[in-house]
């Protein structure tokens, strides 16, 4: 009943390869090696610096949030629906929940300093707006799914 | 596991963490809500740690903590209502949106305490222990559980 189909197929590989990938190695770069340029290259933009301490400690603690829980669930997710296995959607819904959630902390707490300086496209694409809409589709689609509705 | 499985009155043990975990959560939801009616005053009873009316540093913290406030309110505490409502009425889309709650109750006490650990380690100590830990707790107390949840 709950055997992957193609929709489960683009939500998986959109999120390995838009959400998953990019956001491990750019939180492995600033978990472990914060302080180096290519760190701030990746999280803040190419040549620029940390506004304050409070910029700083932020983007280390989501690093090490996202490293320690956030992307596990998202493999272990990823890994279990393609295995058509309830806890694979739950973890799954899980991740999507997480995805939305700090997608609408980084909307009010950086959105002033983001958004001009990487413009719409970027920013309502790869840079804020794949994390939104993945994860509200993967929550939609995982309850659904679970309620044995097959799409 | 099967402790969590045993039957406490009306539902099993780990149901009954879950649902102590939800309720943890809904206080830092009225935590939240508070500070938003009134940043000021949550600042004095300690809701919150930094004023808007500071230095810049403060200010940018404030304003840090103003966004998640907001994030809880819009995303979090909603999904909280429909988790605790749906396994009240022992209900699949309960414990679906209970598990999704408490990684919410998961993920954020963490970022914080890698945020804030040099600054206010004993704020840290208090949200992993009243949000970190029932929230993981309540996670293995509701899978336990899944086939107690009805499917529809």
């Amino acid at each position: 009943m709950l055997e992957p189909t193609l929709i489960t197929w683009v939500l998986v590989i959109f999120g390995v390869f838009f959400i998953f990938l990019p956001i491990l190695y750019a939180q492995i770069q600033m978990a472990f090696r914060p302080h180096s340029q290519r760190s701030k290259d990746i999280i803040i933009g190419k040549g620029e610096d940390w506004r304050d301490k409070t910029h700083f400690r932020t983007a280390n603690g989501l690093a090490w949030a996202d490293l320690m829980i956030w992307l596990p669930l998202l493999a272990a997710g990823s890994i279990g629906v393609l295995q058509s296995q309830i806890w694979g959607y739950v973890l799954w819904a899980g991740s999507g929940i997480v995805s939305v959630y700090i997608s609408i902390v980084l909307w009010f707490s950086e959105r002033e300093y983001v958004y001009p300086s990487c413009g719409p496209l970027a920013y309502y694409t790869y840079v804020w707006g794949f994390f939104v809409y993945w994860g509200i589709a993967v929550v939609t689609y995982s309850l659904l799914r679970l309620a044995n509705i097959q799409f | 596991m099967n402790i969590l499985k045993k039957s406490i009155g009306r539902f099993p043990l780990g149901v009954w963490i879950a649902i102590i975990a939800l309720i943890s959560l809904f206080l830092a939801w009225f935590m939240q809500a508070y500070s938003l009616l009134n940043w000021d005053i949550a600042v004095d009873i300690g809701f919150q740690n930094e004023r808007f009316t500071g230095d810049a540093v403060e200010r940018a913290w404030a304003h840090e903590s103003w966004s998640v406030a907001v994030a809880d309110m819009l995303w979090a505490m909603p999904l909280g209502i429909v988790a605790f409502i749906g396994i009240l009425r022992k209900r699949f889309f309960g414990f679906a949106a209970g598990l999704m709650e408490l990684s919410i109750g998961v993920y954020f006490p963490l970022v914080f305490a890698f945020q804030r650990w040099t600054t206010y380690p004993e704020t840290v100590i208090i949200a992993i222990v009243l949000w970190t830990i029932p929230s993981l707790l309540g996670i293995i107390g509701l899978w336990a559980n899944r086939e107690y949840f009805e499917k529809y």
